[in-house]
């Protein structure tokens, strides 16, 4: 388990002397087993804060507790043991380029024989799928093969933990795929406790049980991902559930004058988004139906997060306004949010 | 070898000269160039780690050497030599020959190889450092198993452009009575008018040059993977 409290990192700023609040009072938890996601745009302070876990950054004040021992009061040969056991892999894979992939994994290897350091490199380079690469150098392989050392030698001396500081964002989508289904695995085979910082919500997505979003050094929202992605709370959670929804093409449209979205008068568009995770109700073609209303569908996109569908529809209804009106709040009666996009009823 | 005889009189007439001038310049060579190794790297590592973001940084350690550094490389070499004539008798027991110039030697070509190790191991990427903290190494680990060695090739180019400049300073040296080929050349072909022997002189240190040069950029290729 890693708990961490009240964490507080300042940078120095040349420019003004002014302390930069990179990580500002930041409490979290994060339970064993867990994939565990800390989302933000750049500069949010993610990267520190994953930092202060293995304590590449020392935290100015706070406590950071892993498995309960208090990591910032350990003497340094207490904490270089505690860092094996804490793995960790980066953007750029950080392997040693004078080393071949078996002496990079066997880099973290200590007090063991060859023949134990052998076996040892080669079990690790077979559970990340690569051993035919033994005897490659880095510069040799393709970015997801990087990943996948750099993978197997964060796991060397058998973490509990792995720490990705935006391990998949170098990578193009498809490796982001593979290496993602890579680490799930290991969550499940090794029962790691994976922490995943990253700036796409897709990551996020696609991984992760818990996450937090950071802002500007601060977390402003947190809890399990399903929630996050239904009903995000903050101006900032909501533009990063919108970057990978189809729903906010919506707005591009409009602003480029599509003829697709000129209304007619007395038409109305709204974005219809399902708050809970049962969208199997024919809700369009029943409110079509009850209300007297044509419901075009323009745009429509349903994810599934976590294991429940997250989406929802951009359409325009086009009939009598007060039975606009009644399907609209048929909608909310099915716990269905409707956002009015633009209104040429009056 | 009659023909070299009338190609290169002066030369042909102080041989065993010649090549006595030749070994002092690798005497000179080879025991400087591995005291400044020695120190050069120490210092260099040391400006590494403990300049400001460095793994053991360090402002006061950082601060003095930076400027002892600077000090010694504005000095102009000739003034060194005899600057350093009393701590030469002192630690060497003379000021002259091979022997007395090694000090000088020394305190001019360890600065320039300090820097010239500072920006090699400048050169390895800062993730690496990182990745090596985070797997548990020591400061100490990370110096001899990531700056050390993932700049191997730097380095190696570092000692090259080092020696070549050291032969420099030899040359410099035999002014003061060292000996050598700086000083060879000087005393017959300058003072003396010896044309072929400056000549000569300036082959075999263009040579020498050459050597050091390709087997320097043979042992960086190596290493560069």
């Amino acid at each position: 388990m890693i708990e961490l409290e009240h964490i507080v990192k300042n940078f120095n700023s040349d420019k003004n002397h002014k302390a930069v609040h990179a990580v500002n009072d930041v409490s979290l938890t994060i339970n064993d087993g867990d994939i565990y996601g800390i989302i933000g745009f750049s500069g949010a302070g993610k990267s520190t804060l994953v930092r202060c876990i293995n304590l590449l950054e020392r935290p100015d004040s706070g406590s950071v507790k892993i498995d309960g021992v208090e990591m910032t009061k350990l003497k340094p040969k207490e904490l270089y043991k505690a860092r094996t056991k804490i793995g960790m892999i980066f953007q750029q894979f950080n392997l040693m380029p004078s080393r071949t992939v078996f002496q990079n994994v066997a880099y973290p290897l200590k007090g063991m024989t060859k023949e134990q350091i052998q076996k040892r490199v080669r079990e690790l380079l077979n559970l990340v799928e690569i051993s035919d690469k033994e005897n490659s150098y880095p510069s040799e392989l393709s970015g997801g093969q990087k990943q996948r050392v750099a993978i197997a030698r964060a796991l060397a001396n058998d973490p509990t933990i792995l720490l990705c500081d935006e391990a998949t964002s170098a990578l193009d989508p498809q490796t982001t795929t593979s290496i993602l289904q890579l680490l799930k695995d290991l969550n499940k085979k090794l029962n790691l406790t994976i922490v995943v910082i990253t700036h796409e919500m897709e990551v996020v997505k696609n991984i992760c049980r818990k996450a937090a979003v950071m802002d500007a050094g601060k977390i402003i929202e947190s809890g399990d991902v399903f929630t996050i992605f239904s009903t995000p709370q903050h101006p900032v959670t909501k533009n990063f559930v919108r970057t990978t929804s189809n729903l906010s093409k919506i707005e591009t449209l409009i602003r480029d004058d599509s003829p697709m979205v000129k209304l007619k008068p007395g038409e109305l568009m709204a974005r219809l988004v399902y708050i809970h995770a049962d969208v199997s109700e024919p809700l369009i073609s029943y409110a079509s139906r009850a209300f007297d209303v044509e419901i075009n569908i323009i745009l429509a996109d349903v994810e599934i997060v976590a294991g429940s569908m997250v989406g929802g529809t951009v359409v325009i209804f086009n009939g009598d306004p007060e039975k606009i009106n009644r399907a609209i709040e048929y909608y909310h009666s099915k716990n269905i949010r409707v956002e009015v996009i633009q209104d040429a009823r009056a | 070898m009659p023909e070299l005889k009338i190609l290169l009189p002066n030369l042909m007439k102080r041989l065993p000269e010649f090549w006595k001038a030749c070994g002092d310049t690798l005497l000179m060579e080879v025991w400087a160039g591995s005291i400044v190794f020695v120190f050069g790297l120490i210092f260099g590592i040391i400006l590494t780690v403990t300049k400001p973001g460095g793994i053991m940084e360090n402002k006061t350690i950082y601060q003095v050497l930076d400027k002892i550094i600077n000090l010694f490389r504005s000095i102009p070499f000739i003034i060194l030599l005899t600057a350093l004539m009393p701590l030469s008798r002192f630690i060497m027991g003379t000021a002259i020959y091979v022997r007395g110039v090694i000090v000088p030697l020394v305190f001019g070509a360890t600065p320039f190889f300090s820097r010239q190790i500072e920006s090699a191991l400048a050169q390895t990427d800062k993730g690496l450092v990182e990745a090596a903290l985070s797997m548990g190494s020591s400061p100490f680990e990370v110096i001899f198993r990531v700056y050390l060695r993932e700049s191997l090739a730097p380095i190696i180019r570092a000692i090259t452009i080092t020696i070549i400049s050291l032969l420099g300073l030899t040359a410099m040296a035999g002014a003061v009575g060292a000996g050598g080929l700086g000083d060879f050349a000087i005393r017959y072909g300058h003072d003396r008018n010896m044309i072929d022997i400056t000549w000569i002189t300036v082959i075999v240190l263009v040579l020498g040059v050459s050597i050091v040069q390709w087997l320097g950029e043979y042992l960086a290729r190596k290493n560069t993977h």
